[in-house]
């Protein structure tokens, strides 16, 4: 779902900077550990270390090339890992570019929802970030995986899965929050807002589904 | 049986305990000349995947002044509904819910498997958790760029329902109102003058008339709507506008001349904060989180003057007593952090700056409160950002990993004393029969308050047996010890933890082989650790030194085996052998040497090395070293220059640091590009290998550690070259027959030599 890739520090501002790893790669469950690394060797009790043997002979050129691949010796260094999506960026939905329209229109739609339910203040705060986030677009000043998420993210908002909607909200305040900062949090006031009048509107179909014999409720949708 | 790695294992999984010893020496004078005293790491909120908490209360010995908790380790009667206090021996009635009890029926805190379990109690009104955001505005514009961007991700973050309130401090303090509509509007204050609580709170508009003033009782949210309101507001209501607020913010307006440093009002700022929490929510889990630059320059609390040709003081200038700040500002800071404890509250420090900020006069609030402290370059840097994200992680039951306001209690058998804690509490003074007159560490208590915790947060805890020589404890006699944690939770719930240990005594004449065997090396090995950076925080570093040598030299002494002037002959036990190199590389670590580490740094190192949990603690005392070849998996080879070798790549693991270290021929074979062609894929793995563990480890590690990337000859060896042992230097190169390993050119003694001095005055009469 959310981004995974890791890049490299500030090297300009922070000397020996670790690398930035992306929202998805921080709250991903993990998956099978590798043993951690915190064996260590006990030296010998008289102090002095073993002589470990190398492998190139010091007297040797050291310009002689790594053995290759195919004449390797016994198992490769490296341990079965899982993928650490190293530098690499996957977007597993969508390909396409997103269209600014199909991320809108939902949200403001949304938003009119709101209107009656939502103060109408906050309604239009939310309404003057998603003008800012047409004008950021529309100027070309969104990037690619910006508009992407975002459009996930609206997907998830139509079908009413708050919880993913709000997660990739999260990940892109993580992940781009200079991009995203001004307009995102209407986003996220608008996916809370839109999930307490959704379940307000439950709640009452619940309780007229009630009154009402044993009626089943079509396209009855759980709320976690 | 079980071997006893495998015990402190299971102990350490199930309990979150540690003990220096598993076999306790059953007298006062043979547990004195064991030298390492009977102490243990707990980790009070370890995280137990498998320890869902219990919805009931816990049941408590009626006897007034013992009140330990119903445990696996009591007698019970299931026919007359008794059970007999482990600690006290009172029998007590079991209440009126536990009438179905009998032999099959059995509440889960009588069974062996929970002797750590935690209870959920609901008591009172809750309120959500509290963050309050000190924030310095004297920075660059990149910086403070940087800040507030983490600001404003961090309000996604948040639990929604969480209050959050801004403070902003430059040369003046401004406390920022937030409020969803109109204006926004703030008090400003003076940065040079310090204000009492009430003078803060009379000017803030906090005092109500007539306000119930109820002590250690948690705030009834309904009592604070209209005075706390301004300040502090939900999350979710205001996050818009604080978004924008944030995004306002603007350097400190006041001219800074040439030559002069900007004046920075941090010791008010502070004031203020814990006033206003104070105030508004005395005993109610809360966060303040100052964020700065720079050192404090004016004011209260203020660490160097504004003029930039003065530099920060320096431990040379702290040695020759030439600080004039330091005093005055440690106590300003202290006072905040007592009060602040006092309060059930707990300050984090984010300070990135190149120079220093002061950490050393502020340690004391992270340090007394639970807070984080950390330590960067500068805003803009994935090390902070990283870290400040960590902050609001969340555990497998997508609960957040913070506890807060925490009370833990200790109650010990009759044979057992309480000596002291150390790590990041305060003591909350209560006497009783169980607390020793010997202090170790924080002591003369058997409670403290840490104010704020996470699932790996580690208190050190040390004992001291009491029972005398000629009391003998019976055969197969057990003594016991029993942690409460009062805490609450980052879900708002109250809740208790309890765990209840018992460890088998010995008679250290006739059983001194099973003492001996149960010794854990690296429990007691950190726990003498905290003991030693605990008297250096208030002891010349000689002298520290000095003690920590002759309980080496005493410990080998009792359990070596050897002849008496015979060095060539002395040996230790497997349960002792990694003991003095751990003793090695921790009379070299930063932790005790403060040479080439500021006095900032010295506070940051410290700071982590009291709080953190045995693997982690382990690792600062002596880093981890990897060695990757072509001969298979990485593997674990000594901390040494030997290990230093022109065909593997190292990675060195020393909690602060992240160090990847290529060979002289690697290096070589990577510059020539041996990686990029197919049929040397196995020489690209083998680069690769490396840089995929650092990143999990760096992945985990709480605060971010600095990456480093070097090859032989590169000037950021030196990382790694200062941290093995230096059994090759450039005075015995020639001894060893120069083929393997680096040189390290230092005047250090190594291992050898040090390991040749301990064995000759261990198996000397004279010492």
């Amino acid at each position: 779902m959310a981004e995974l890739y890791v890049k490299p520090g500030n090297k300009e501002r922070g000397w020996n900077d670790p690398p930035q790893f992306s929202y998805g790669l921080q709250t991903q469950a993990g998956g099978p550990k590798r043993t951690p690394l915190t064996r260590r060797v006990a030296a010998p009790q008289d102090g002095s270390p073993r002589v470990p043997t190398s492998e190139t002979s010091p007297g040797l050129p050291p310009v002689r090339p790594p053995l290759p691949s195919s004449k390797a010796p016994r198992s490769p260094p490296v341990r079965i890992c899982p993928a650490s999506g190293a530098e690499s960026t996957s977007f597993p939905v969508i390909r396409s570019e997103a269209l600014m329209e199909d991320v809108l229109r939902p949200l403001e739609r949304a938003l009119e929802d709101c209107r009656g339910h939502t103060k109408k203040q906050v309604c239009d705060d939310i309404n003057r970030r998603l003008a800012l986030l047409q004008e950021q677009w529309a100027g070309g000043k969104l990037s690619m995986p910006v508009k992407k998420r975002m459009a996930l993210l609206v997907q998830e908002l139509s079908s009413h899965q708050w919880d993913a909607a709000d997660d990739i909200h999260r990940s892109l305040m993580v992940d781009h929050v200079t991009e995203v900062s001004q307009w995102m949090v209407g986003v996220k006031r608008l996916i809370a807002e839109k999930r307490s009048l959704f379940s307000e509107e439950e709640a009452n179909e619940m309780n007229s589904a009630a009154t009402a014999e044993n009626q089943t409720i079509p396209g009855f949708h759980q709320t976690p | 049986m079980a071997t006893y790695l495998e015990f402190i294992q299971q102990n350490e999984e199930r309990d979150g305990v540690r003990f220096s010893w598993n076999v306790w020496p059953s007298s006062r004078l043979e547990a004195t000349r064991m030298v390492v005293p009977l102490a243990c790491l707990l980790t009070p909120l370890k995280e137990r995947l498998d320890l869902p908490p219990v919805q009931y209360e816990p049941v408590l010995c009626s006897r007034p002044t013992c009140k330990a908790v119903l445990n696996p380790l009591c007698q019970v009667d299931y026919r007359a509904k008794l059970w007999a206090c482990n600690f006290c021996f009172q029998r007590n009635q079991f209440p009126p819910a536990y009438t179905g009890i009998s032999e099959v029926h059995q509440p889960a805190e009588l069974m062996p498997q929970f002797s750590t379990i935690e209870y959920v109690v609901q008591r009172g009104a809750q309120t959500p958790l509290i963050f309050l955001y000190v924030v310095d505005t004297c920075l660059e514009e990149d910086d403070l760029q940087a800040l507030k961007e983490s600001l404003q991700m961090s309000l996604s973050l948040l639990p929604p329902d969480a209050l959050v309130g801004l403070i902003t401090f430059g040369r003046m303090v401004q406390v920022h109102e937030l409020s969803c509509e109109g204006i926004s509007k703030s008090y400003v204050f003076r940065g040079t003058k310090d204000l009492t609580a009430k003078q803060i709170q009379d000017m803030l508009g906090l005092t109500k008339p007539a306000m119930p003033m109820q002590q250690a009782r948690p705030a009834q949210p309904q009592e604070h709507p209209f005075v706390s309101g301004r300040f502090l507001q939900p999350v979710h209501k205001i996050d818009m506008n604080l978004t924008d607020l944030l995004g306002e913010l603007q350097r400190d307006p006041w001219p800074v001349t040439q030559g002069k440093r900007p004046l920075r009002s941090t010791g008010v700022a502070l004031s203020i904060a814990v006033g206003l929490l104070e105030g508004t929510f005395p005993n109610t889990g809360a966060r303040i989180m100052l964020f700065t630059g720079g050192p404090p320059t004016q004011g209260p609390g203020m660490v160097v003057g504004d003029e930039l040709k003065i530099p920060i003081r320096s431990w040379h200038d702290i040695e020759k007593d030439n600080a004039r700040f330091m005093k005055k500002a440690t106590k300003h800071y202290e006072m905040l952090a007592n009060r602040t404890a006092v309060n059930g509250h707990c300050i984090d420090i984010y300070a990135c700056a190149l120079d220093q900020t002061g950490l050393l006069e502020m340690k004391c609030c992270p340090n007394l409160t639970g807070g984080h402290m950390v330590m960067g370059d500068s805003f803009n840097t994935s090390l902070f950002k990283q870290t400040f994200q960590r902050i609001f992680s969340k555990d497998f039951n997508g609960n957040f990993r913070m506890a807060f306001g925490a009370t833990l209690e200790v109650k010990t058998s009759r044979e057992l004393k309480i000596a002291g804690a150390i790590g990041p509490c305060v003591s909350l003074n209560v006497k009783g029969p169980c607390v020793s007159e010997n202090e170790l560490g924080v002591g003369g208590t058997s409670q403290w308050k840490i104010c704020g915790l996470d699932p790996t947060s580690t208190l050190g805890i040390y004992f001291e047996v009491v029972n005398q020589h000629n009391t003998p404890i019976p055969q197969g006699g057990r003594g016991a010890i029993q942690f409460v944690t009062q805490y609450q939770h980052s879900s708002t719930q109250r809740r208790i933890r309890v765990t209840t240990i018992a460890r088998n005594w010995a008679d250290a004449q006739s059983q001194l082989r099973h003492i001996e065997a149960a010794f854990d090396q690296e429990a007691a090995a950190v726990l003498m650790a905290r003991l030693g950076v605990f008297r250096a925080e208030s002891e010349e570093g000689p002298d520290v030194l000095r003690w920590l040598d002759r309980q080496l030299i005493r410990l080998c002494q009792k359990f070596g085996q050897y002849n008496k002037e015979d060095p060539a002959s002395f040996r230790l036990s497997d349960s002792f052998s990694l003991y003095p190199q751990f003793m090695f590389h921790l009379r070299r670590s930063p932790f005790l040497q403060v040479f080439n580490n500021s006095p900032d740094e010295s506070s940051y190192y410290r700071h982590h090395f009291a709080r953190q949990d045995l693997t982690q603690s382990l690792i600062m005392i002596q880093p981890i070293l990897y060695s990757y070849s072509f001969h298979g998996p990485p593997e674990p080879v000594l901390l040494d220059s030997s290990s230093i070798l022109a065909d593997r790549i190292l990675l060195m693991d020393t909690f602060f640091q992240i160090v990847i270290y290529l060979g002289e021929t690697i290096a070589q074979w990577r510059k020539a590009g041996y990686q990029d062609m197919p049929e040397y894929e196995n020489f690209k793995h083998l680069l690769q290998a490396p840089l995929d563990d650092a990143q999990e480890i760096l992945q985990a590690r709480f605060p971010m550690p600095r990456y480093i990337n070097t090859e032989h000859g590169g000037s950021q060896a030196r990382f790694l070259l200062s941290k093995v042992n230096p059994s090759q230097t450039h005075n015995n190169l020639y001894a060893w027959g120069q083929e393997t390993g680096a040189p390290i050119l230092t005047d250090d003694v190594s291992l050898q030599v040090f390991m040749d001095h301990l064995k000759k005055l261990a198996v000397s009469s004279a010492s």
